[in-house]
């Protein structure tokens, strides 16, 4: 099953056209780099930023509303929500990067045997994409979660097992492209390995679309980690995973509406800024 | 084209049957079954040895092999099977659910639709420059919201604050205002951006220049050239949206409550219902594949530029 | 142990029950000033959606709040003092050794479907609920034990022949697993029964359409004319009809009740009473009259083996903070295995007491020294549990962690666990992986302590020989002699005292750490008048009258 390249400039960013470069130097990119250093310095150092446990709350303060005591407010155990975002980040952004890796690499892998060799090879694979993708992804991630158990990673990885015909179709597509290129018919002219010039030549070209993809995916993982927290596959309790809190949070909306907005902003936050990454990747493409 | 045609039924059919042993072989190496999951609730008060019978009874102590090609027989004469959490025939859970999910997710679709063109639309023909770039994130920001919290909040505002539409018990149109909303607006976020983006291109493109030059107007070029390329890149992204759609179905009939594909699916999932997961599983697959087959097929008729590479990979 | 010994527990409890005072019925508290009206549709959120509603599967809550609606059961248990009162059977007799019962039935009740409730109909469905029907996959109804056969002796007069004694049949045939349906539902399959229009009964409503999964439309028959004798409201129901909504998500519910959009929903979490009560919306927390919600332990793992490390981890809950911060009044801290108005219970709370320095001297005593990283060990084993969610349970997961808390303040990590319901069912399964579980009973039974923990039942202390094969020695005959001392005894107040002396052996040996007593919240819109509750806490719309 085929599919028309616009697919992947959909989702790639290539292409971006003049209204994009004329604005230049982009306040809105420096801010979303601006917001990626934040969070990942909370990762880093989260007691640069609380002094409060992410944990261990004080019962007695339970379902505070922010205060200057508390940014953010309490929860119904009376931990700090500030406190539990920052250092759910680790956590949010660790298994964001699982998730995407997972599908950067198997996805890279596939697409690249498949584009690169042709034929029989290319044809199976394909196919078994197609499989990968006529199973619903929510279906696929829900079944890794159950049968691996239920944890930050494991929901990462879940999602990045979803996301690997994606990758794979975008890699094997931006392949046959490069291949077909005049300079990398004149390196094989020129006597190069096949191994050498698929290693320097076509890998290389093929992945700047799927680092942009990545970029985008990055956030979408994010959110696909909290969709499963929603529908209860997320990590046992306490972590203060982002997507967790949000889920968590929603039953309190009409008593404490906090506990599910902070976070639900911070995601938003985080994921703008991904995407906005995504598409000045996307843009670096030749 | 008939020789193309057939090759790729060819390969649909085994994808589909890929997919649905790809299934059984999940659920099979799940932990626990249905029957546990069920009948070991204490509310039954069923001891070991009934639980064992009421296993035997739903064959479920056959061996792997057997449930396998007893569940691809019946799959192949049309009959799904039995859910043993619902206690009614798969068949009837679908035809149930089936159409109110197919209802959602087309008006959804179509809103999507809608709602990308008026973005796209606002975000070149708004008069301030400063409302322009803001329309422009629009796309970005929609699909950094987590839908199940979209959902929710929709609900809050819009029913539980203002009180403008209900959603217990609402007249049948009114029950899908929200959750069409809520499931559109992740959606139109790729659409957006394919628009936009083929806007820029084409706005500078010399046929463009040359017809603006002549005096057609800027929404001229918009109407005439940019919905004619757009076309194609949204119908080649149906598929991919299509998957989009269920797990928004997933979240959003569970937000709202309503019957559905996805509320069934989310309900089976964690029953560890087979028969209804694998039926699920295969209405997903036959959908995906029959999508992607008719936009290979009607992509060069859209675009000739693709009519003599058909069946080339791309 | 037999079903014998447990019907004379379920006998003697009813006679006990005369004398216990009934604090749970909030429900017929509502006063009714103003003369009911006839008419309107309640709008009722349900939070799961029912599964199979064959009668005997009427414990689950979903069900039970349909069952209840459209089944009549031959005796009516009264909930105030859970005595038992005529319904469809105007009159009965017992033999001297309890294995015939004979019934009269009510003449001229009908089923929906026109089919005469007779004695023909009435044998027909004991005969299916007391053997089951493998033919049909109907299971066997657990409130019925020892069943032999039915006599029909003329239209109206049935006879139940038992091969033993069977005290407690009598409360049996009241429960709503009980429920009387037509032939016409018994000739389908269990497999079919999970279609709530399939399920015709002779209650005061009908199933109208139902979508499964989501709505089902119940209305009133205009002809019913055979409520429970005693109460005062006779004739059809006051609702034209109800219309029950699966509604899962708690702030829908609770946003669509106070935005007038739902009448009544079931499930409503404690930190949200606050804003219903402000809008002088009701609140109505009928008791669930059983095991209290609690932890158990399973003592076959090693590192729960030692009454000593169970009595540390008990005095180290501090169960009035885990109601203070998660819950409310209508939710009672715990005094006993059992709730206070469960019949036989005794006061515990004295044994109970909230104690970390006896606890630390427990711990030292049993050989658990703290490790470097603040956790105790023996003989490098590390004092680490793992608990499951339990869904069921308001709050679990809160509820846990706020345990976890506790316990860590003595040295012993909790680890709070979710996963898939099939993990969690044979996780369940295997002390190893779950040393503790958090669990509660609500039923009707009378010896609901012998339900819940004699290896036979529900055995939550997962003994050798009980509901797991993964159990490698542990059994307690002390507990189970006890637990069929009980069941056994067919003196009422010998029984008392039993019952008594097996809470107090529970708390000694710290088999459960009982936390509140669970009750059912409901909350219901000010001009819902009339809500009943059954024994157990499920819902009964016959008497229920919209005042708007």
């Amino acid at each position: 099953m085929t599919t028309p390249p616009a697919v992947t400039n959909a989702f790639s960013g290539r292409g971006s056209g003049h209204l994009d470069r004329l604005r230049g130097a982009s306040p809105g990119l420096v801010l979303a780099w601006l917001v990626i250093a934040l969070v990942v310095l909370w990762a880093a150092a989260p007691a640069l930023f609380t002094e409060y446990s992410a944990t261990v709350g004080v019962p007695a303060e339970k379902l505070r509303p922010p205060s200057p005591d508390h940014l953010l407010g309490t929860d119904a155990l009376g931990r700090d929500l500030f406190a539990r975002i920052v250092h759910g980040s680790v956590h949010s952004l660790s298994g964001a990067l699982v998730a995407v890796a997972i599908g950067l690499v198997a996805g890279t892998m596939l697409g690249l045997v498949a584009g690169s060799i042709g034929g029989l090879v290319d044809d199976t694979l394909m196919r078994i994409v197609d499989v990968l993708l006529a199973v619903p992804a929510l279906l696929l991630s829900l079944s890794i979660i159950i049968l691996t158990g239920f944890g930050t990673i494991n929901a990462a990885v879940a999602v990045g097992a979803a996301s690997v015909a994606g990758f794979a179709r975008l890699v094997r597509a931006d392949v046959i492209r490069v291949r077909r290129s005049e300079y990398v018919e004149a390196a094989f002219g020129s006597g190069g390995t096949y191994a050498a010039v698929l290693w320097r030549h076509v890998l290389p070209n093929s992945l700047t679309s799927a680092f942009a993809f990545a970029a985008l995916q990055f956030g979408s993982a994010i959110l696909s980690i909290s969709t499963l927290g929603f529908l209860g596959y997320g990590a046992p309790p306490p972590t203060p995973e982002w997507g967790l809190l949000i889920a968590e949070g929603r039953n309190y909306i009409s008593s404490a509406w906090w506990l599910t907005a902070a976070p639900g902003l911070v995601v938003v936050a985080v994921v703008l800024s991904a995407n906005r990454i995504s598409r000045a990747v996307g843009r670096s493409t030749p | 084209m008939s020789r193309y045609l057939i090759s790729r039924i060819g390969q649909a059919l085994v994808v589909l049957w890929a997919a649905f042993t790809l299934s059984f072989v999940l659920l099979q190496a799940l932990p626990g079954d249905a029957v546990l999951i069920k009948f070991l609730n204490p509310d039954f008060g069923l001891s070991q040895e009934q639980i064992a019978d009421i296993r035997a009874s739903y064959g479920a102590d056959r061996s792997v092999t057997a449930q396998y090609l007893h569940a691809l027989g019946n799959v192949l004469s049309g009959d799904f099977g039995y859910s043993i959490q619902a206690g009614v025939p798969v068949r009837q859970l679908l035809a149930e659910n089936l159409p109110a999910t197919l209802r959602l997710a087309c008006l959804a679709f179509l809103a999507a639709v809608v709602l990308a063109f008026a973005v796209t639309l606002l975000s070149t023909f708004a008069t301030f420059a400063w409302l322009r770039s803001a329309i422009q994130v629009l796309p970005s920001l929609f699909i950094s919201l987590p839908v199940f919290w979209l959902g929710i909040m929709l609900i809050q505002i819009f029913s539980f604050r203002l009180r403008l539409v209900s959603v217990i018990n609402p007249g049948p149109w009114e029950a899908l205002i929200l959750p069409v909303a809520t499931i559109a607006v992740p959606i139109s976020a790729p659409l957006a951006q394919i628009l936009m983006r083929n806007l820029d291109a084409v706005a500078h493109q010399p046929f463009v220049t040359v017809a603006r030059a002549k005096g057609a107007s800027r929404a001229f070029a918009f109407w005439r050239h940019v919905l004619r390329n757009a076309l194609l890149p949204t119908l080649a992204i149906a598929g991919v949206l299509f998957g989009e759609l269920l797990a928004g179905a997933v979240v959003t009939e569970t937000v709202f409550g309503l019957n559905g594909i996805g509320a069934l699916t989310h309900k089976a999932v964690g029953n560890q219902d087979a028969a209804v997961l694998q039926a699920v599983v295969l209405f997903c697959a036959v959908a995906f594949v029959v999508i992607t087959l008719f936009v290979d097929l009607a992509s060069p008729l859209l675009d000739p530029r693709l009519r003599s590479k058909t069946g080339a990979p791309a | 142990m037999s079903g014998t010994s447990s019907f004379a527990t379920r006998r003697s409890l009813l006679v006990a029950g005369l004398y216990a005072l009934s604090l749970a019925s909030l429900a017929m508290a509502a006063p009714a000033l103003a003369q009911p009206v006839t008419g309107g549709t309640l709008i009722y959120l349900e939070q799961q959606a029912h599964t199979n509603l064959y009668p005997t599967a009427g414990g689950f809550y979903p069900n039970s709040g349909i069952l209840n609606q459209i089944t009549d059961k031959l005796t009516y248990q009264n909930p105030q003092t859970l005595e038992i009162e005529p319904w469809i059977a105007t009159s009965w007799t017992v033999n001297d050794t309890l294995t015939e019962y004979t019934f009269k039935i009510r003449p001229g009740v009908t089923f929906s479907d026109g089919t005469p409730l007779d004695a023909r109909a009435v044998a027909r469905n004991f005969d299916t609920y007391g053997r089951g029907d493998k033919s049909r996959k109907f299971p066997v109804s657990e409130v019925i034990n020892n069943y032999d056969h039915s006599e029909i002796i003329d239209d109206l007069t049935v006879k139940f022949v038992f091969k033993r004694p069977s005290p407690g049949f009598l409360q049996g045939t009241a429960v709503i697993g009980s429920g009387l349906v037509s032939p016409a539902t018994l000739d389908r399959s269990f497999d079919e029964l999970g279609d709530a229009t399939k399920i015709i009964g002779s209650g005061p409503f009908v199933v109208e359409r139902e979508t499964l999964g989501k709505e089902l439309k119940l209305k009133a028959r205009t002809d019913y004319n055979w409520g429970p004798a005693r109460l005062a409201h006779q004739g059809r129901a006051y609702l034209d009809g109800i219309t029950f909504i699966v509604t899962p998500e708690d702030s829908v519910r609770i946003g669509a009740l106070l935005s007038g959009q739902a009448d009544v929903i079931r499930q409503i979490q404690a930190y949200d009473e606050p804003q219903v009560e402000a809008q002088s919306f009701l609140i109505y927390a009928p008791s669930t009259r059983g095991v209290n919600n609690a932890l158990v332990f399973r003592p076959d793992n090693p590192l729960v083996a030692d009454a000593r490390v169970r009595k540390a981890l008990l005095h180290a809950t501090n169960t009035q903070e885990i109601v203070d911060t998660l819950f409310s009044r209508h939710y009672p801290k715990a005094t006993s295995v059992i709730a206070s108005s469960a019949v036989g219970y005794e006061d515990q709370s004295a044994r109970l007491a909230y104690d970390p320095q006896r606890s630390k001297k427990l711990l030292a005593e049993a050989g658990w020294q703290p490790g470097h990283d603040g956790i105790l060990a023996r003989d490098g084993v590390k004092l680490e549990l793992s608990i499951y969610e339990s869904l069921p349970q308001p709050q679990s997961k809160a509820m846990l962690q706020l345990v976890a808390q506790q316990w860590a303040q003595i040295g012993v990590r909790l680890n709070v666990l979710n996963a898939d319901s099939g993990s969690i069912a044979v996780d369940l399964l295997d002390p190893l992986k779950t040393p503790v579980a958090h669990t509660m009973v609500g039923r009707a039974d009378p010896d609901v302590i012998k339900s819940n923990f004699h290896p036979a039942n529900r055995d939550v202390l997962r003994q050798k020989g009980g509901l797991s094969d993964k159990i490698k020695s542990f059994v307690d005959e002390a507990l189970n002699g006890r637990l069929e001392a009980i069941a056994a005894e067919t003196d009422p107040e010998k029984r008392l005292a039993l019952t008594r002396e097996v809470q107090a052996y529970i708390i000694d040996q710290a088999y459960q750490i009982p936390i509140f007593e669970e009750p059912q919240a409901f909350a219901a819109a000010p001009h819902v008048k009339g809500l009943a509750f059954d024994a157990v806490a499920r819902p009964s719309f016959y008497s229920t009258w919209l005042d708007k």
